[in-house]
């Protein structure tokens, strides 16, 4: 249409450019007649020379002031031309009434220019943003198709992992999404950049890295374990510390077993009790315990190995006892009485 | 928030619980044996060894940890006892360790260790390599405590 619009321009348009050429033509050849009897008339006033001066000026503002000017000298010439320029008088009638008519249009066909050029450079723009419009458009289509199916494989993705681990989709959440638009598998689940997003795989990451958090906390738990970085480095360390440790157990349970035959192991049901009693009440006060504790080596023969203990060693006793009845830490911190804990 | 949720599972109760299960198992050894010296002092170190574990296991958590249930089930199948289970729903690991379909795809590294710590721990054959973590987490922290107690038993008792 705007095509079709433009060709009737471009005609009209070719057609007005003629006739302002022909008028322009025109024109001239009334100026040149009014020169003819501007010249012929003496009395002549500087007005008409600068409409003849300003001929060779720009043709709009001289059409225009031309113009204005002769529907004055229109005017004057009427009462100084009534005599011999009758007919000329009417062709001025003519041509100022042509010249007015044309006053409008060439301005009107400069407006058209202007306006048709506007149009041209609309229209070319017009053309130009179609395309982009269109590339726009189509750009956003696709964006929309890709975030269905973003939405509707992420649902889809959602679900099944949701069916296998639990777990998975945390991990999947923590983890950020980049570059993901560029695969648009029917799991889209948000994974990092350049890893694959196949259902195992996935399921293989968030494995690993419940497994790995579970190493860092015991990295946290085993001394030592900061030291060395990496997998392997630190899964050495805990079977060593594990190792270490049922060794220890072993060889405190032989310190145990030489202790304890040295002193005699027959236990009377009453110490037996009052053990248990002490034990009962480990939350007590200390009063109660303290009292309990010299009993141990009145009450008893050989019922516990604390009985052949001189009462030089009522203070180590009474070490254990006040450490056990207190909170663990303090096993901790009686470094005075010579525990290495 | 993992370190959170691990927080609530391996939870591990006081020295004192440990020093109680121990120093009443040590007191049922006693009783046990009348008789004041058995005939090798390798069989009473294996006893009180053996109820060192015991009583860790019993402290630690009775039946409620794996390790701890097989532990206990270990030590009852040798005097040909019966360990009581407690009535709980029990979730069951299906994943054998020593059978795997895709076995190139777990990372060989962490593999060989977990087979390792299974070795060690004990009830690590049944389990999954993440769940076999949580279990020596539990593991060494009551181990750990364990040997403090009888640590502090030892020093108490040893002569001056």
């Amino acid at each position: 249409m705007l095509e079709g619009l433009v060709s009737q321009e471009s005609l009209s348009l070719n057609s007005m450019d003629m006739s302002v050429l022909e008028r322009l033509k025109w024109v001239q050849q009334q100026q040149q007649q009014l020169q003819q009897v501007v010249s012929q008339s003496s009395n002549n006033s500087p007005e008409l020379l600068q409409i003849l001066q300003f001929h060779g000026s720009n043709n709009d503002e001289l059409l225009q002031s031309s113009f204005s000017q002769f529907q004055m000298f229109g005017s004057g010439f009427g009462p100084n031309y009534n005599m011999g320029f009758g007919p000329p008088h009417e062709a001025m009638d003519e041509c100022i009434s042509r010249t007015s008519s044309c006053h409008m249009e060439p301005v009107d066909t400069i407006e058209v220019l202007l306006k048709t050029g506007e149009e041209n450079r609309a229209i070319a723009l017009k053309n130009k943003r179609k395309p982009e419009v269109k590339t726009r458009e189509e750009e956003k289509i696709e964006k929309k198709i890709k975030v269905e199916a973003e939405t509707e494989s992420s649902i889809k993705g959602k679900s099944n992992m949701r069916n296998t681990e639990a777990s998975s989709d945390t991990s999947k959440e923590t983890s950020k999404g980049a570059s993901e638009i560029q695969k648009l598998d029917y799991i889209h689940v948000r994974a990092r950049r350049g890893q694959a997003t196949d259902r195992h795989s996935l399921a293989e990451r968030a494995r690993r890295e419940k497994i790995s958090k579970k190493m860092k906390y015991l990295q946290d738990i085993v001394p030592g374990c900061n030291k060395v970085t990496g997998k392997a480095g630190m899964l050495d360390e805990i079977i060593n510390y594990v190792q270490c440790l049922q060794r220890q157990v072993e060889f405190l349970s032989m310190k145990l077993a030489v202790l304890n035959p040295e002193l005699e192991l027959a236990v009377e049901d009453v110490s037996v009790k009052q053990f248990q009693a002490y034990f009962t009440n480990v939350a007590a006060s200390k009063q109660s315990i303290m009292v309990d504790v010299p009993l141990f080596p009145l009450d008893q023969q050989g019922s516990l190995d604390l009985s052949a203990i001189n009462p030089n060693q009522t203070t180590s006793i009474e070490a254990p006892s006040t450490s056990w009845e207190t909170q663990s830490q303090s096993l901790y911190n009686t470094s005075s009485l010579g525990f290495q804990y | 928030m993992a370190s959170a949720d691990k927080l609530i599972n391996t939870y591990v109760p006081e020295k004192d619980v440990f020093a109680l299960h121990f120093l009443q198992s040590l007191s049922n050894l006693r009783t046990q044996n009348p008789l004041n010296s058995p005939d090798k002092s390798i069989d009473r170190v294996r006893k009180i060894k053996k109820a060192a574990y015991v009583s860790m296991a019993r402290a630690a958590g009775g039946t409620s940890r794996l390790w701890s249930r097989a532990l206990l089930r270990r030590a009852a199948k040798d005097d040909n006892k019966s360990v009581r289970f407690s009535r709980r729903k029990r979730k069951v690991t299906w994943k054998i360790s020593s059978k795997r379909k895709r076995s190139n795809q777990r990372a060989p590294v962490v593999e060989e260790a977990a087979e390792r710590l299974r070795n060690l721990v004990p009830g690590g054959g049944g389990m999954e390599t993440s769940k076999l973590m949580e279990e020596t987490a539990h593991y060494i922290k009551c181990l750990s405590m364990q040997v403090k107690v009888m640590q502090c038993l030892v020093d108490g008792l040893s002569p001056k």
